[in-house]
C-alpha cells in the first residue's frame, strides 16, 4: 500500500432478508420481498462490481450476505419464481415503451426496459442462476468481503439460554463455508446487537471481527482511546469495528439524506396503482390487489401529495446521484483529515448501512456507490477504501475494551425487539429453546437416521422462530399479521415434533411436509444446541 | 393486509396460527428476566396451579389474600458477586409479566416472586436469570496505555455524533414503512386530498397589539384515512359519512392538551371490526 493516504472509509452493507419460501401457494406476497431486493439491489451491486473490475478500478467493500438470503439464492423454487417475476417485468416493460411513447414518461420506460434485461441477461445467462457465485469471485479477487451474520438473524441480547447463541452462530458459520469454502472472517451480529461475553463465542468460530453502533463502543470500558475511529480488541480478542454517525447520518437523514433529494425517483408512486386495471393485473399478485410492481415514472418533486408528483428524468437522477457521490467523498476527505490531524492515527471511518437501501428504497443508491467507487479511485489521494481485515493487518496493535450492551435499533438498545408489542413472543421461544437442548443432550450419541431427521426438522423451526425479523415486523406494524404467523406457526411445527419424538411416534408424512416447507440449512446442525457442544464454544 | 398468502386460511386448510393458538403456560413454576436498556428491564413467568395450590394450604387462603404480592428486585455489583440492595414492586402474579424500571444502570438484576405477609414474613416463589443492564454513558475507567486528556475525550465523543445515536436504519425504514401504508390506504385510487388546502376561517386577530406589529398563529388537525367502502365508520360516537371510495377526511380544531381521537370501523354486516386510536398533545407558548 502506498502511504499517501490519511485514514481509511470502510463501507458495510447489511444484505438481509428473512426466510420466506411458501411451496405450498402457487403465488405468495411477501416472496416479492426478496425478487424485488434481487432486481433493485444485489443483482445491480453485482452489475456494478463487474463493471469496475473491468474497467481496472480498485475498490473496497464489506457485504454481510446472512444465511436465510444466501438460503433463498440457492433455493430451485425461489429461482424459478424469480425468473417468472424477471420475465414478467420484461414483458411489462415492453409494453410500456410502446405505451408511453410521446409522453413525458417514455424515457424512464426505456431505462426500465434496459434494466430488467440487463437483470434477465446477468441473472441468467452470466451466473447461472447462481448470484453467490458472483459475490464470492469479487471476495477471490479482493475487492469484497463476505461477512456473515448470525444464522436466522437471531436477536442475541435476548436469549436466555447460550445454547442458542452457539447454534445461531455454528449454523451460520457452517452455512457460509458451504457456500463460500472457507471460513468467515467477520460477521455481522443481527441488528448489531452485541452482549457482552459473547465475543468468545466468535472467537471460537474463527471470527475476528464484528460491527458494532458507536455507543457499544464509546459507553465501553476503559474508555476507547479514538472513539469509533480505529476498532477495539474485545476481551476475547475479537475486534469490534464502531459505526461513524456522521456517514450514517448523511445517508439516512430524513430531512438532509441524499434519497430524499427531488430530482430523485418517487418510491410511492408506481403504475401497479396508477395504470388501467384490466392493463396491469395480469403483473400483480393472483389476488388482484394493486400492488407495486416496481416500476414508477415519477420524481419526489417535493412536498406535494402523489397526485402533484412530476415526471421522473433518469438523466437528471443520475447527475444528482453523481453529485450527491462527490459530496460524500469531499465529506469523508475533511473528516479524515480532521481526524488524522486529531488523532495522530490514520482513523477508519466505518459506514455501515442495510443494502436494501441502495436500489429498494433509494432507487439511485447502487449508482451512488458506483460513482462513489470511481471518484474515490480517480479523483483523490486523501482516503483509501479498506476492509476491516486489510485494516488490522496494518494496525494489529489496538486497544482493549469491553463494549456495552447495545444494538442500532431505535434508542440503541432492546426496545425494539421487546415492548408491547412483541414481548409475548419471548416466552414461547424460550420455551422452545429449552426443550431443543434437552433433546440435543438428550439425543446427543443418537446414530438412528429417522430421529436425526426429527431432530434436524427440529432445529429449522427452532432457529426460523429465532429470526429478530418477527418481533421487528410486529413493532413496526407492517406484515404484522404475517410476522406473528410465521412465529406462531414455527413453534407450533417444532412442539408437534417435539411431542412426536417424546411419544416415540413419529407421523412421517407430518416430518416430510415439514422438511419441504421450512427447508433452510439442509444439513443443519442440530448438535450446535446442546450443552456440550457450547461449552466448548464459550471459553 | 389481504393476499394469496398473507393470513387467510389457505386453500390446504392451514392450522390456525394466530397468538392465540399457543398455550397460556406450560404448567411449570419459572420466571425469566430479560434486558430492555440501561435502566428497563421485562419478566415474565408463571406459577403453576399446583405451587399455587400448595402455597395456600401452606400459609393459609386468607392469609395468602392478604399478603402482598411482589416482584423482589436484587440489584448486586456488574459482576454479579455483591448484592448491594434490593427493592419490591407490588404486583398481581395474574399479570404474568412486567416492565421494571431500575434507578441505576450498569448493574446486575435478579428478580424473585414472593409473598409479603400481613406480619412482615417473606416468602419467596421463584428466582428468574441474572442480567447485566449496560452502562448509558461514558466510562470512568481509563487505561494508562491508551490514555487522552478529558477535553480531548469530550470533542472525540461529539465528533463521533453521539447525539445521533440510536437513529439508526430502524427509524427510517419505520417511517417509510408507516408513510407506505398510510398512501396505500388513502390513496389507492389516486384521490388526493393534501392538508394544504386549509382556508384558516377561525383565525381571527386577537389582541392586535399597539404596537402594530403582531403575530396569530393557531393550528388544526385533519384527521383522514379510508376502510372498505361499505363499512360504518365512527370517530368517538359519531358516525362519519365516507366518501364513496371508502376514504374520510374531517377537519377539528385542536385546543391545548391532551386530545383523543378514538376511531372506529365496522363491517357492513357488523361483525368485524377495527380500531385506531389516536392520540394528539398540542402546547401552545407565545414568547415576546
Amino acid at each position: 500500500m502506498n502511504n499517501q493516504e490519511l485514514g481509511y472509509l470502510c463501507l458495510v452493507l447489511h444484505a438481509h432478508l428473512p426466510f420466506v419460501r411458501h411451496p405450498e401457494y402457487p403465488d405468495f406476497l411477501e416472496e416479492d420481498w426478496f425478487f424485488e431486493a434481487m432486481c433493485e439491489t444485489y443483482i445491480p451491486l453485482l452489475d456494478i462490481y463487474e463493471r469496475l473490475v473491468s474497467e481496472g478500478i480498485d475498490f473496497r467493500i464489506t457485504m454481510s450476505l446472512t444465511p436465510p438470503l444466501c438460503n433463498m439464492m440457492s433455493d430451485q423454487l425461489l429461482k424459478e419464481r424469480l425468473k417468472n417475476y424477471i420475465y414478467k417485468r420484461i414483458e411489462l416493460t415492453e409494453k410500456e415503451v410502446i405505451r408511453t411513447q410521446n409522453t413525458p414518461f417514455h424515457k424512464a420506460a426505456l431505462m426500465y426496459e434496459r434494466r430488467f434485461k440487463r437483470i434477465r441477461e446477468l441473472y441468467e445467462d452470466y451466473y447461472k442462476e447462481n448470484v453467490l457465485n458472483g459475490f464470492k469471485k469479487f471476495q477471490e479477487m479482493g475487492k469484497l468481503e463476505i461477512i456473515t451474520c448470525c444464522a436466522t438473524h437471531g436477536f442475541l441480547p435476548l436469549q436466555i439460554r447460550k445454547e442458542a447463541v452457539n447454534a445461531q452462530l455454528k449454523i451460520a458459520t457452517d452455512d457460509y463455508f458451504q457456500r463460500f469454502q472457507r471460513m468467515p472472517r467477520g460477521i455481522w451480529l443481527a441488528e448489531c446487537a452485541y452482549n457482552p461475553g459473547d465475543d468468545y463465542f466468535l472467537k471460537n468460530y474463527g471470527i475476528r471481527f464484528f460491527f458494532l453502533e458507536t455507543h457499544g463502543i464509546l459507553y465501553g470500558t476503559p474508555r476507547p482511546r479514538y472513539g469509533v475511529y480505529a476498532p477495539i480488541y474485545c476481551p476475547s480478542g475479537v475486534a469490534a469495528f464502531g459505526r461513524d454517525m456522521e456517514s450514517a447520518h448523511q445517508v439516512w437523514s430524513a430531512e438532509m439524506g441524499y434519497p430524499g433529494d427531488y430530482r430523485y425517483r418517487e418510491f410511492y408512486r408506481d403504475i401497479g396503482y396508477d395504470l388501467d386495471y384490466e392493463y396491469i393485473k395480469p403483473y400483480l399478485h393472483s389476488d388482484g390487489v394493486r400492488r407495486n410492481v416496481g416500476i414508477k415514472y415519477h420524481k419526489i418533486t417535493g412536498r406535494v401529495s402523489l397526485g402533484e408528483k412530476q415526471p421522473y428524468d433518469p438523466d437528471d437522477a443520475r447527475e444528482v446521484a453523481s453529485i450527491h457521490a462527490g459530496n460524500f467523498m469531499f465529506n469523508r476527505e475533511r473528516q479524515i483529515e480532521y481526524l488524522y490531524s486529531f488523532l495522530g492515527r490514520k482513523p477508519i471511518v466505518v459506514s455501515m448501512y442495510d443494502a436494501e437501501l441502495f436500489g429498494h428504497w433509494w432507487f439511485e443508491g447502487p449508482m451512488f456507490l458506483e460513482y462513489l467507487f470511481r471518484k474515490i479511485y480517480y479523483d483523490q489521494k486523501t482516503i483509501k477504501l479498506i476492509t476491516p481485515i486489510e485494516y488490522l493487518s496494518i494496525y494489529p496493535d489496538n486497544q482493549v475494551v469491553q463494549p456495552i450492551m447495545s444494538s442500532w435499533g431505535d434508542k440503541g438498545y432492546n426496545e425494539v425487539w421487546l415492548n408491547g408489542s412483541n414481548d409475548w413472543i419471548y416466552r414461547h421461544l424460550h420455551k422452545a429453546i429449552e426443550r431443543m437442548v434437552e433433546l440435543a443432550n438428550r439425543f446427543y450419541s443418537n446414530t438412528d437416521t429417522k430421529i436425526d431427521r426429527v431432530l434436524k426438522q427440529c432445529a429449522r423451526e427452532v432457529v426460523l422462530a429465532q429470526s429478530s425479523d418477527w418481533p421487528f415486523l410486529m413493532t413496526v406494524g407492517t406484515a404484522k399479521t404475517y410476522s406473528t404467523r410465521r412465529f406462531v406457526a414455527h413453534i407450533q411445527r417444532f412442539t408437534k415434533l417435539w411431542e412426536m419424538i417424546n411419544q416415540n411416534n413419529i407421523d412421517e408424512a407430518y416430518l416430510s411436509d415439514l422438511e419441504w416447507r421450512d427447508n433452510i440449512f439442509p444439513n443443519i446442525d442440530w448438535r450446535a444446541f446442546s450443552t456440550i457442544e457450547t461449552e466448548k464454544r464459550n471459553k | 393486509m389481504s393476499s394469496p398468502g398473507s393470513g387467510k386460511i389457505g386453500p390446504t386448510g392451514e392450522p390456525d396460527y394466530s397468538a392465540k393458538s399457543l398455550p397460556e403456560g406450560y404448567g411449570k413454576t419459572e420466571a425469566f428476566l430479560l434486558p430492555r436498556d440501561p435502566f428497563w428491564m421485562f419478566t415474565y413467568w408463571e406459577i403453576s396451579e399446583n405451587r399455587l395450590k400448595n402455597l395456600i394450604k401452606e400459609i393459609g387462603a386468607n392469609e395468602y389474600e392478604e399478603s402482598k404480592k411482589v416482584i423482589r428486585v436484587y440489584k448486586m455489583s456488574e459482576d454479579g458477586n455483591k448484592l448491594e440492595g434490593f427493592f419490591d414492586i407490588p404486583v398481581l402474579f395474574e399479570a404474568k409479566n412486567w416492565y421494571i424500571n431500575v434507578p441505576e444502570c450498569g448493574k446486575c438484576y435478579e428478580c424473585e416472586l414472593g409473598l409479603i405477609t400481613k406480619d412482615g414474613r417473606y416468602l419467596p416463589i421463584v428466582k428468574t436469570n441474572r442480567v447485566v443492564l449496560p452502562r448509558a454513558g461514558v466510562s470512568d475507567v481509563i487505561d494508562e496505555k491508551w490514555m487522552s486528556v478529558n477535553q480531548e475525550f469530550e470533542k472525540l465523543l461529539e465528533i463521533s455524533g453521539v447525539e445521533y445515536i440510536g437513529k439508526g436504519s430502524l427509524d427510517i425504514a419505520k417511517s417509510l414503512a408507516q408513510r407506505w401504508e398510510m398512501l396505500k390506504a388513502v390513496f389507492s385510487r389516486i384521490t388526493s386530498f393534501g392538508v394544504s388546502s386549509i382556508s384558516s376561517q377561525s383565525l381571527q386577530k386577537q389582541e392586535i397589539k399597539e404596537k402594530g406589529f403582531w403575530l396569530v398563529a393557531d393550528c388544526e388537525l385533519v384527521v383522514y384515512g379510508a376502510t372498505q367502502s361499505d363499512a360504518n365508520l365512527y370517530i368517538g360516537d359519531r358516525k362519519i359519512k365516507l366518501n364513496p371510495d371508502g376514504t374520510f377526511a374531517l377537519r377539528y380544531a385542536l385546543p391545548d392538551g391532551d386530545t383523543l381521537i378514538p376511531i372506529k370501523a365496522v363491517s357492513k354486516d357488523g361483525d368485524m371490526e377495527k380500531g385506531v386510536s389516536i392520540k394528539v398533545i398540542r402546547e401552545t407558548k407565545k414568547y415576546e
